[in-house]
This record gives structure tokens, sequence and C-alpha cells, in this order.
């Protein structure tokens, strides 16, 4: 099993000069920590004014740092808003490539179209579109990487013969990925040959379900791309501490602020009926899963948070159930401080990242 | 944290209904139809309205909501809403500024059991092949015109309303106490339509929301329904945060 991390890059009210840039680099440590750690992945969204929730606009400059000061860890672009108001397709092929270039062949993309209307409103986004929009995207991208001049007629953007530049460094083309959070998103993903990017924290149950339909129907897909990304990624929280009350207590605490602080937005479902978002997205998932209670009476035996021995237990739930990467949450609104975050990692880094490795499967 | 409504309690209180005997068994409202428009509005406007119990949306909204329903048990009646977009806690809700019901008797028993700051004016729903519209007329004076315009059918399954809270005098421990009173209506919808929202006219000091102002439309939508306004489970102090101040009935 792989291990990533994750950012939304959230910060608290009352916001000072201050805020933002600390978060910025107090993010970027925790991506270098990660790198020397041994982690696979450093994921960074694309969000826009989600106050509070998530400052990460411009997660193609972040990344850029964290690929610049890391070594060994991919970085993974996502997931980037397939939706033509707020990205064209080829600025996207673009920023990838060049952050493939930066990193030396160490991009994952994310592919997705926002969830709500907060992001979608805010753009003037017809709700309706966003599927069709992102479906074109996906076959498009890969072709504007491989193909020397590429020339689109489409639905939702054409374009002339022009070369899409510069070309990503990995040959034929960085890894895609979409978030699957709305029913039926695993089997678009699969279909496409494209990698689940679970961005609902359901229960393992619910996974199982949707991990199942993918490996079912990738294996007669028909990739967007010149290979299949066939893999699976869950997201998490991740608290580790050696004290197991401490370590539930203070990941309770995480994962209440992100639900908290995700509630607060206008969901796409919310605000505009439409059968193109049937699912309120990560918010009901995320609430209820964090809200469950463990047979031993703590926090569901599915949230990576406790002491090593806890959280081994619950990865090896997902593990069985088929999931290949597990990227974890690390903070919320700078709920845990910075050095209790860098322990955090350091020990599940020292105490459970190693019986993941190769073999240890149990 | 995210931001908390700054509505002086002691000022909006004074004016605030008396529920006099909160439901304590399910209204049903079979055949209903509901017009619900949204709105995003001014950020100011919006805090000022909610009480400090409530979060604003993230933008700020407004819902303009008028329901018509032919059978409760407090019979016919024509009932207008303007609610702001709001958070309890973790919890999507709407908190309604005032509403209008063309009905006395329902108005009445709207406000003795659910709380709702209701007066008795003109409402009207009429629904037309190119839009739904509404009207309330309070003493000859227009207070709101709105539509959906442009109906196009959709899938029953698309539309969701959220639950509401009314700000009122509740008995608690045999004291008058101010209290969100809230109402988790249910429905069954049947047909669905969705469209532009649109405002003619809308005078925000009529429905106790100065400062309100629906400039940019979200979405409209027009539904048959059977609804349920089920008796009251939850009361908020409206001075406390939701999650510190929700309580049982």
């Amino acid at each position: 099993m792989k291990f990533g991390i994750f950012f939304e890059l959230s910060t608290p009210r009352p916001w000072t000069p201050e805020s933002e840039h600390r978060l910025y680099h107090e993010s970027l440590a925790q991506a270098r920590l990660a790198d020397e750690l041994g982690f696979d992945h450093v994921w960074c969204v694309e969000h826009h004014f989600l106050e509070e929730y998530s400052h990460s606009s411009a997660p193609e400059v972040f990344l850029a740092a964290c690929a610049a000061q890391t070594k060994r860890i991919r970085v993974g672009h996502g997931i980037v808003v397939c939706v033509p108001q707020i990205n064209h397709p080829a600025r996207i092929a673009e920023r990838a490539a060049a952050l493939d270039l930066i990193s030396s062949g160490r991009l994952d993309l994310g592919t997705g179209r926002s969830g709500t209307w907060t992001e979608l409103g805010g753009f003037e986004a017809d709700p309706d579109e966003t599927k069709k929009t992102w479906d074109e995207y996906v076959r498009a991208i890969p072709q504007m990487w491989m193909q020397e001049r590429f020339r689109w007629r489409g639905r939702s953007f054409s374009m002339p013969l022009r070369a899409v530049l510069p070309k990503p460094f990995q040959k034929p083309h960085p890894p895609l990925w979409v978030a699957v959070t709305s029913p039926g998103t695993e089997i678009d993903a699969a279909e496409r040959g494209l990698g689940a990017l679970g961005l609902s924290m359901g229960s393992v149950a619910d996974y199982a379900g949707k991990i199942e339909n993918y490996k079912r129907v990738i294996r007669d897909c028909e990739p967007v791309g010149a290979f299949v990304n066939d893999q699976i990624a869950a997201v998490n929280f991740l608290y580790c501490h050696e004290d197991d009350a401490t370590g539930v207590a203070t990941g309770q605490r995480l994962a209440g602020t992100f639900n908290y602080l995700a509630s607060q937005l206008l969901s796409t479902r919310e605000a505009f009926p439409t059968r193109s978002y049937p699912s309120l997205g990560l918010l009901p998932a995320l609430r209820s899963e964090a809200a469950k209670k463990g047979d031993d009476g703590g926090p569901s035996a599915a949230i990576t948070i406790g002491n090593p021995a806890r959280i081994e237990s619950a990865l090896r739930r997902w593990e069985a159930a088929g999931v290949d990467c597990v990227n974890f949450l690390l903070n919320c609104a700078e709920t845990v401080p910075q050095e209790e975050v860098l322990a955090s990692l350091r020990l599940f880094a020292k105490e459970v990242m190693p019986r993941f490795q190769k073999g240890e499967a149990r | 944290m995210p931001l908390f409504g700054t509505l002086d309690l002691k000022a909006r209180g004074a004016d605030a209904p008396r529920a006099a005997a909160l439901a304590t068994t399910d209204w049903s409202l079979p055949g209903a139809e509901v017009l619900h428009l949204l709105f995003e509005t001014e950020d100011a406007g919006n805090l000022a309205l909610l009480p400090p119990a409530l979060h604003p949306t993230i933008p700020p909204t407004c819902h303009l909501v008028v329901i018509r329903a032919p059978e409760s048990p407090a019979g016919a009646f024509v009932l207008a809403q303007v609610r702001v977009g709001c958070r309890a806690g973790a919890f999507q809700r709407g908190f309604v500024t005032r509403a209008c019901c063309d009905s006395a008797r329902a108005a009445t028993a709207l406000r003795d059991g659910f709380g709702f700051d209701c007066r008795t004016a003109e409402v009207k729903l009429v629904r037309r092949h190119d839009e739904v519209a509404a009207r309330v007329v309070d003493g000859g004076r227009t207070i709101l015109a709105c539509s959906l315009a442009d109906p196009v059918a959709i899938g029953p399954d698309d539309v969701r309303y959220v639950d509401t809270l009314n700000l009122a005098w509740v008995q608690r421990s045999g004291e008058p106490t101010l209290r969100l009173v809230q109402l988790d209506a249910r429905q069954t919808i049947r047909t669905a339509d969705r469209g532009r929202p649109c405002v003619e006219h809308f005078d925000a000091a009529a429905w106790a929301a100065p400062g309100l102002l629906p400039d940019y439309g979200v979405s409209a939508s027009f539904c048959s329904a059977d609804l349920a306004f089920p008796r009251v489970r939850f009361l908020v102090d409206p001075a406390k945060p939701a999650f510190q101040g929700t309580e049982k009935v």
C-alpha cells in the first residue's frame, strides 16, 4: 500500500497578514518531511472562494515549490477543475507539463469538476454542464501532451492547430486520475482508464462496492490516454500518537474542524436543482463517518487516528477492500500545532508505514 | 471559526411572536405546491439579520419561498416566507425573517405551533406556462413580487429543501424564553420544474429584513409535493452557537 498526504490549505479566522504565509510555509515543511520519510504522494487541491476551508486556488504554484524542495515524492496536481469558466484545458495541460518538468517526472494529474455553488457560481459556470466538460477535457488533455500540434472541435471548447507547450517529462504522459465523489463516478473512472481518487471518506463497506465496480469495468476499458492507470486511492485523516487517547482526541478534533468548515459552504446540490449533482458531495459522508463509533466505543474503525496499532488496524481494512493508496489530511485550520503534525508524521513513518511495505500484507 | 450572525436579540426579541403551543402532532399538507427562489445577497445585510447562534452560508444567500397548501389542520392557506441562508453548527438551515399568510386562521396556527412571525396578507401564487409568479400585498402595498421564469421540467429527486428556524418566544420551564424553533419539513415531491429566479419587487423592511438585497439569482424551482410539518423536536438558544445551544423538546 502507498501513502500520501494532501493539502486543502485551510486557515481559520481571524486572518492576519501572517496567516496564509505561515500556512503555506508550514505545509511546505510537512511536504519536505513526508518526502524524507518515504511517503509516496503529496497532493494539493484546487479550490476557489472557500473561506477558511481551502485557500488553495493556485495549487500548481504550491506544488512547484514542493517539487523544488523534495527529491522523491510524487506531486499530485488535483483535482484540477475541468470547467471552461475556471480553466481552459490547454492551460491545464501547459501547467501540468511544466510541473512535470520541474519535478523531473513526478507529476500525477487529478481531474474533477467542483462540488460547490460557492465555486461554480463564482465563475458563473453552469452546473448542468460540468460532467460533460470534464469528459471532454480528459479526452483532450492527453492528446495535447502527446501530439506535437493539437486541434479540437468540441462541445465545450474548440481550438485551431497549436503546439501546446511544454510537453511533460514523463512519456507518454503523467498518470491521470479523477475524483470519485458522486455515485457512479467510479464507473466513469474505470471506463476511461483513470485512477480513482477517492475524495469521500465513506465507510470501508461503501468503498468496497465502488472498488468492485471499478476493478470489474477497468479490465475492458478504453483509456483516454496512452495507458490505463488502474489505481484506487482513498483519503483519510491522520493523527498518530503513542498514547491512543491523545491520538484519538486530537484526530477527532481535526476531523470535526474539517467537517464543520466544509459544511459552511454552499454545495451545488443545495443551491441548484440538477441531475448533474445527485449527492451533496463530500459533506454527508465525511460527517457520518467521522461521527461513527467503532466497536470499542472509540472512533470509527475506518478513521486513521490514534496510536500506531489502531491506525494499522484501520489501514488493514482499507487494504483488504482493495485500496492501493491512502492520502492523509494532516491538519485543518491549524487545529493541530505544526510540531505535533510533524511528530505524527514521523511516528506513522516509523511504526506503521514499514508494516505495509511489499510482502507485509496480512 | 466561521462568521456568526450579529442580530440584536434584545431589539428583535421585542417584536418576536409568541409560540403559544408548539406543535406536538405532525401537520400533513397533501397536494401542496412550493415555489422556491434562491439568491445571493450582500454580506453585511445577512450577518445583521442572523442571530448569534447561526453562521451565514458562504456565499451569503436568501430564499424566497411560497407554499400553497390546499389542505392542512388549519385549513387551506398560501404562505410566503423570506429566509436567510445559514448554518446551525454544521447543518443547513434557513432563518425565517418573516412570513405572510392569506388565512388568518392558518397564520395564527403557524405562529402558535411553529413560531412563524406570520402576518395576514394577500398572498397569490399563479402557475403559467412561461412563469410561476408570486405576489404578496399587505395593506394595499406590494411587498413581494417574484417569479420563476421559463420553467423546464426536472426530476423530483433533483430538488432539495433545507429545514427552517423561526425566532419566537416559547415556554421553557414555565417562563417565556426566546428560542429558534426548528421546522424539519418533509416532502414527497411528485413533479418539479426549474427556471430563472426573478424579483420585481422586494420590500426588505416589510419582511423584517433591512439590508437584505436578493440581487444575484441562483436558482428557482416549483414543485408539487405532499408536505409534512412534523411536531417540533428541536429548539436553539439564539444567543449561543447552535452546537452548544440546541435543546430537544
